[in-house]
């Protein structure tokens, strides 16, 4: 018995020490900034107790089951009257705690990393609104730029996110799995989140909670630029949205109206559009998408001016489903 | 039996029944059809999912079977199974002839059925089912048109009720009818169990009620010329959505050990008898019942780890979170050691109770991810959680639950379930759960969350195709248990009233059980009465061998 107890806990230990190489596809995503690390530290950290205990547990009940089934054992023949050890009890008892507090203990070494942003460089942090809504995300920089579902950011900067919904929509949830963890963006609140991306690339995400319908369509990306083509980015963007030729119209088509009614208007769970006279009415567009429409969100309340014309030029110049 | 002719007849006497036996068996009966029906809805779910870009469902379709599948497994399948058996067993365990009130646990069973029929019934509902997730947070369950989102409420509000009438049943029996020396040290841990269950729904249905009420409400009611309107979860109007979901888990979490508990009762009492042993530490797997009972009030809002509480709660909640996997880690210590040095044989019940040890650890150690509030940042509301989840209620109590019917089938029947095909579900089962459920983490960690009704990623294809391929040999091995039903029904072994040689008082009567349960009860002297009167007629026998 002995033997077995220390086999057991032999392997058990081998297992452990295995884990965290063994785990390399069973761990959250490669990530891409400190935060998201930090995440994936942790967890790999709990992997090396949880393995542990995984074949510790599973090893003695098969080690167990096969020592001691009937054989030529009698069906009812009674096995040994034990009752229980209070020294056992213990032992199960203290070793839990312990391993307890240590996983504790590492989270909390490791959370000033995963929840305060790196220090900003002379460029200080760049700071963006995200507003989660039915079924698209809206981003505000702080010169005024608009976009929506791609969010672009610089690489190298801490980009700080305030997260909300706006009162009338419901709750989702902002996600980048390589950029960290997720935050709701809850009707009536702001939380906060931040990642520092320091390589460029597309890094993708999508809602993760249950918002309506179109829930699985709610994607989010995130392309992170070299700082200075990102502000090259912003600064014409700004200029084109003022001058009405950005391509924010185009990014509310797919983003907000084609997910329901279908990239060419062809209909989806929403009526077809294509062809219709609605969308050549400018009015009748702004009113529909301030206010919505029988089963229709109004996906377009508390958009600036700017954001509706961009989305009746865009209508106008390239009308889905052609002309 | 009293009541008139027509009283007697063959459905007649089931429908007028307050024999807590057959108020038992009809509660499992109804939960094994509801099974089936939440059962269909999930293969429907996973065929869905089988494929990137699939177009099986509708969006609104996927979202309305996610969202009863959900609340009919919770509210009509695991937590009716675990009352049934409740019901059938613990008057007989405590040497009763009854529950304490025989009428209030006919309207129980009653309740169920009807609150069950009305949330399956939902479908042909105007505006669909309730489609928000078993969770049903506000803003998007008060948005919803139509009637589906009010029936669930309104389900859900008779399932409370009849819940609530049944467990201070438990309670009352539990206290007041216990046979002559039957102490609480005596008491079989399955009774343990039920008591916690019963404590357990007292504290936390009232809450629910209490949120529900406050949806509805929100959703606005009309009646006669009399409108109400009110904006509890409507921020703007200065409510607040996150007020809803503090109601709800606060009801939620210590759900799933209402759930969890009673099935750790059935291992209890199953494990024992096929390993020939006592159960080892009975007083610290009662303590840590009771100790999983307390704590699981304290942790509610580590389903709320993402709304952005402040760091300092977050903390609290994993630690809170974290300190119920020391009772729990006893129990699994707790039947470990009790294989050991055993006699052990494998019939269906026990194979079941093993598969419980080894899926339900994983389980167990997959929630220590979701209690570190950093790492449920990343893993929140994704596959990960739903493999999570399935692991404890699929695989834990599930299959407990399975151990159950096959432990205590021959004592409801009279008869034995073909081991044959028991095995053969087992197995089924077993491979199937895994094949299920084990991807579904990997899916998570890749980025997939839950309740998405299609997706376009293709590296979450593979996980999604073999979890599709498991949900199938997991119905194969419940069309194995239901023809094993069918078949035990009409041919059955009939196996004498004690064929497991157990301890607990049920098995001192006959099987089936009379009306009235026993003409006799011995006086209790251990948790092992049977035990002790097997020991005495042998030490008789011994002694008059000897003279």
């Amino acid at each position: 018995m002995r033997a077995l107890l220390v086999l057991a806990g032999l392997v058990s230990l081998l297992a452990a020490a295995a884990a965290p190489a063994a785990l390399g596809q069973l761990a959250p995503v490669t990530p891409e900034s400190p935060n998201a690390e930090s995440i994936r530290d942790s967890y790999l950290f709990v992997s090396i107790f949880v393995v542990a205990i995984f074949v510790l547990v599973e090893g003695l009940l098969i080690a167990f089951v096969v020592r001691y089934r009937r054989r030529q054992r009698g069906r009812f023949e009674d096995g040994a009257e034990i009752h229980g050890s209070t020294r056992l009890e213990l032992l199960w008892t203290a070793g839990p705690v312990i391993v307890l507090f240590l996983i504790a203990t590492f989270v909390f070494v490791e959370l000033p990393g995963i929840v305060d942003e790196p220090a900003a460089g002379p460029r200080g942090a760049l700071e963006i609104r995200v507003t989660g809504r039915q079924y698209y995300w809206q981003y505000e920089y702080p010169n005024g730029v608009i976009a929506i579902d791609r969010l672009r950011a610089p690489a190298g900067v801490p980009v700080r996110l305030e997260v909300t919904a706006p009162d009338a929509d419901v709750i989702h949830s902002w996600w980048i799995p390589a950029l960290g963890g997720k935050i709701d963006a809850i009707p009536g609140r702001v939380n906060r989140t931040w990642f520092q991306a320091d390589r460029p690339g597309v890094y993708r995400g999508q809602c993760a909670e249950l918002c309506g319908a179109e829930h699985a369509r709610m994607l989010a990306e995130v392309e992170v630029l070299p700082a200075s083509e990102f502000d090259a980015w912003l600064g014409s963007r700004r200029a084109e949205q003022s001058a009405g030729t950005s391509p924010l119209g185009e990014e509310l088509w797919t983003g907000v109206c084609a997910k329901c009614h279908g990239l060419a208007g062809e209909g989806g769970i929403a009526p077809r559009l294509a062809g219709s006279l609605t969308l050549a009415d400018p009015r009748a567009v702004e009113t529909i998408v301030r206010n919505g429409r029988r089963t229709m969100p109004a996906v377009g309340a508390g958009w600036t001016s700017e954001q509706v014309e961009a989305l009746n030029a865009y209508l106008e110049e390239s009308p889905p489903g052609g002309r | 039996m009293a009541g008139s002719a027509w009283q007697r007849g063959r459905v007649a006497s089931w429908l007028v029944t307050t024999d807590h036996k057959r108020i038992g068996i009809l509660y499992i009966g109804t939960a094994l059809v509801f099974f089936v029906l939440a059962g269909l809805m999930a293969l429907a779910i996973r065929l869905q999912l089988a494929q990137a870009n699939a177009d099986v469902l509708s969006p609104d379709r996927y979202n309305e079977l996610v969202t009863i599948h959900g609340t009919a497994m919770v509210f009509l399948v695991v937590v009716p199974l675990l009352a049934g058996f409740g019901n059938y067993l613990v008057p007989l365990m405590i040497g009763a002839r009854d529950v304490a009130f025989p009428r209030l646990n006919a309207l129980s069973y009653w309740l169920f059925a009807f609150g069950g029929t009305v949330l399956m019934l939902s479908f042909f509902a105007d505006g669909g089912a309730a489609r928000n997730g078993w969770t049903a947070y506000p803003p998007l369950s008060v948005h919803q048109a139509g009637d589906g989102q009010d029936l669930w409420i309104l389900s859900l509000h008779i399932l409370s009720a009849s819940t609530l009438a049944g467990a201070i049943n438990f309670l009352v029996t539990i206290h007041n009818l216990r046979t002559r020396g039957m102490t609480w040290m005596r008491l079989p841990l399955f009774v343990w169990s039920i008591e916690l269950y019963a404590w357990l729904l007292m504290a936390i249905l009232p809450v629910l009620s209490a949120g529900l009420t406050l949806l509805l409400l929100d959703r606005g009611l009309s009646i006669g010329g009399w409108e109400v309107q009110t904006h509890f979860f409507d921020p703007a109007e200065g409510g607040a959505p996150l007020l809803y979901q503090h109601a709800f888990w606060f009801f939620g979490h210590p759900e799933v050990y209402v759930i969890v508990l009673p099935a750790f009762g059935i291992i209890s009492e199953v494990l024992p008898v096929f390993a020939r042993k006592p159960v080892f530490g009975y007083k610290a797997i009662a303590f840590s019942t009771v100790a999983i009972g307390f704590f699981s009030m304290l942790v509610w809002a580590h389903h709320l780890f993402t709304v952005g509480l402040p760091t300092y709660l977050q903390a609290y909640f994993m630690v809170a979170s974290m300190v119920i996997a020391v009772p729990t880690g006893m129990k699994i210590f707790n039947w470990l050691a009790t294989l050991w040095r055993g006699n052990v044989s494998f019939d269906s019940a026990m194979l079941y109770a093993l598969g419980f040890l080894s899926v339900f650890v994983m389980g167990g150690l997959s929630g220590i991810y979701l209690a570190a509030f950093p790492i449920d940042w990343q893993v929140h509301d994704t596959y990960f959680v739903v493999a999570h989840f399935h692991y404890t209620l699929f695989g834990g109590v599930m299959f407990a639950i399975f151990a159950g019917l096959h432990y205590w089938w021959p004592k409801m029947f009279g008869r034995l379930l073909d081991e044959r095909l028991g095995k053969l579900a087992f197995w089924l089962l077993f491979a199937g759960f895994n094949l299920t459920f084990f991807p579904q983490h990997l899916a998570g960690l890749e980025g997939m969350p839950r309740r998405i009704y299609t997706y376009a990623n293709e590296g979450w294809e593979g996980y999604n195709l073999v979890s599709t391929v498991g949900s199938w040999v997991m119905g194969a091995a419940l069309l194995v248990f239901l023809v094993n039903v069918w078949k035990t029904a009409r041919s059955g072994r009939r196996v004498g009233h004690d064929p497991w040689r157990a301890n607990t008082l049920e098995w001192y009567t006959t099987s089936p059980p009379p009306p009235h349960n026993f003409d006799e009860v011995p006086y209790v002297t251990s948790a092992r009465p049977l035990d002790d009167l097997r020991r005495k007629l042998r030490e008789r026998d011994g002694a008059r061998a000897l003279s």
